[in-house]
């Protein structure tokens, strides 16, 4: 029957709804070896995942890549998580990858959180535990494998860019199981030595390459070393337990090299500045102070210092004229005075004075001649008394009285009839 | 003072720098300050002329220590 024959694109949606109903198929772990990698320009990648045996096609989609923590490359063991489906067209099937991790590290990553998380709770990662990184340093201290692009990368900026300091290698293996060990120790032997700065470190790999620097033992000793270290584990991208408890972490060993030591350059014309700038200050410090005394000398008394004996003799002039002038002055006041005593006229002309006394003593005379009773008594006139009283009138007068009678020349007694 | 480490010496400069540039130092101090920072700067440029080329060493277990050069295998 025509009908009973299944075309091509049927059988194919058929087996592949088959697969889709299988639970494990939908949601499956597989590991293999990365080959055939290939990006197309839409983004997607196909490859081939395969071990020893066998083989099957696999496709990882742009939107699923983003969540890759690595490139993928051909040769690399990864554990992928996804599905298998039928792709229709091509009839067959394939892994459809929603996630690919390396392999052998899933455990590793565990662990290295737990630690991580572990020391950071503990205080291993405190920022105020980190030491100082010195800035002159005159001893570097390198903890890294004798052999390998590390070590040559670090000696090699050192002497470029610091020329000065001495640099002791302590050789260790940095990968393996006995690297850890002796990273360990050779932290402690370092501690013997005078070092400045302490660079523990390799070069780059895979994370079980660096997995030591991630051990629990090599983190402690990088805490308790009383050494400054600074760590400097694989790349850029790298991050170990190491970076997180040193007291600087460098991208790399040549990065850690440059902040070990400073750029030659850099300290000469630091040198350079700071002695031009004291040279400076000290010059200025200098013409201010002249200016200071060019100030003072400015000042006419330094100029010319016989003025301070002009200045006092000019006031000493002053004085003997201000003395000449009240000197005279009291002379001349004293001698006003005795002009004016001397020009009295008693003293000028005494004579004129007691001619006047005498004209006037005259006149008196004069006068009191002409109230003198006597004389009245010769012009006929007599003075009546009675008992030596003075009559001058009748009624005084009484009959029987005796009566003087003063005449000029002479007293008369009568007797009243 | 030849006894003072590079790092020192470039310390004690910048601080007699930032002293002068800032303070009011009598002048007589600024001068000992001066002279002082002659010195050290004749310390720091004697140190950094003085490079040789970085002496890498390594030192063995046993505490012996010997040139190293890590070019050579």
């Amino acid at each position: 029957m025509e009908d009973d024959y299944l075309t091509v694109s049927q059988a194919n949606a058929y087996i592949n709804r088959m697969l889709k109903q299988d639970v494990n198929l939908q949601n499956i772990y597989i590991r293999g070896e990365i080959s055939n990698y290939k990006t197309y320009p839409s983004g997607h990648s196909y490859f081939t995942l395969k071990d020893e045996k066998s083989q099957i096609p696999a496709v990882m989609f742009k939107g699923r890549k983003y969540g890759l923590k690595f490139r993928p490359e051909n040769g690399m063991k990864v554990i992928i998580k996804g599905k298998i489906e039928v792709y229709e067209r091509d009839g067959k099937y394939q892994l459809y990858a929603n996630s690919m991790t390396e392999d052998g590290i899933g455990d590793l990553h565990v662990a290295f959180e737990q630690l991580k998380k572990k020391l950071d709770e503990e205080g291993l990662f405190d920022e105020a535990h980190k030491k100082e990184i010195p800035k002159y340093p005159q001893v570097i201290g390198v903890i890294t494998a004798r052999t390998g692009a590390a070590i040559r990368d670090i000696i090699t900026t050192i002497q470029r860019r610091y020329p000065y300091c001495e640099i002791l290698v302590f050789s260790t293996l940095v990968q393996g199981d006995m690297a850890a060990h002796q990273i360990v120790r050779q932290i402690r032997h370092a501690q013997q030595y005078d070092i400045d700065t302490l660079i523990v470190g390799r070069g780059g790999g895979s994370i079980e390459d660096l997995w030591p620097f991630n051990e629990e033992s090599v983190a402690r000793e990088i805490y308790a070393c009383e050494i400054p270290v600074i760590s400097a584990v694989g790349h850029e991208i790298d991050y170990t337990i190491s970076d997180f408890v040193a007291d600087k972490r460098a991208p790399t060993p040549t990065g850690a090299a440059m902040l070990a030591v400073p750029d030659i350059n850099e300290v000469k014309y630091k040198v350079n500045q700071l002695n031009e700038r004291i040279n400076k200050s000290i010059k200025d410090k200098l013409i201010q102070n002249k200016e200071k005394i060019d100030n003072i000398s400015q000042k006419q008394i330094f100029k010319n210092p016989e003025s301070i004996y002009e200045i006092k003799e000019m006031q000493l002039d002053n004085l003997i004229g201000k003395l000449n002038v009240a000197s005279k002055n009291i002379i001349s006041e004293n001698r006003n005075k005795l002009i004016k005593i001397e020009s009295r006229s008693v003293l000028r002309k005494p004579e004129e004075v007691t001619k006047g006394k005498r004209e006037q003593f005259l006149r008196n005379v004069d006068k009191l001649k002409i109230l003198d009773p006597l004389l009245t008594l010769k012009r006929g006139y007599s003075i009546v008394k009675i008992d030596d009283k003075v009559i001058s009138s009748v009624k005084d007068v009484k009959s029987g009285d005796e009566l003087d009678i003063k005449f000029d020349d002479g007293t008369i007694n009568t007797k009243v009839i | 003072m030849q006894d003072l480490s590079f790092e020192e010496s470039l310390e004690q400069l910048e601080d007699i720098v930032n002293k002068l540039e800032t303070g009011d130092v009598p002048l007589d101090d600024a001068i000992d300050e001066f002279t002082k920072a002659m010195q050290l700067v004749k310390i720091c440029n004697a140190k950094l002329n003085n490079a040789e080329e970085a002496i890498a060493k390594i030192v063995q277990d046993n505490g012996e220590i010997e040139d190293f050069n890590p070019n050579m295998k």
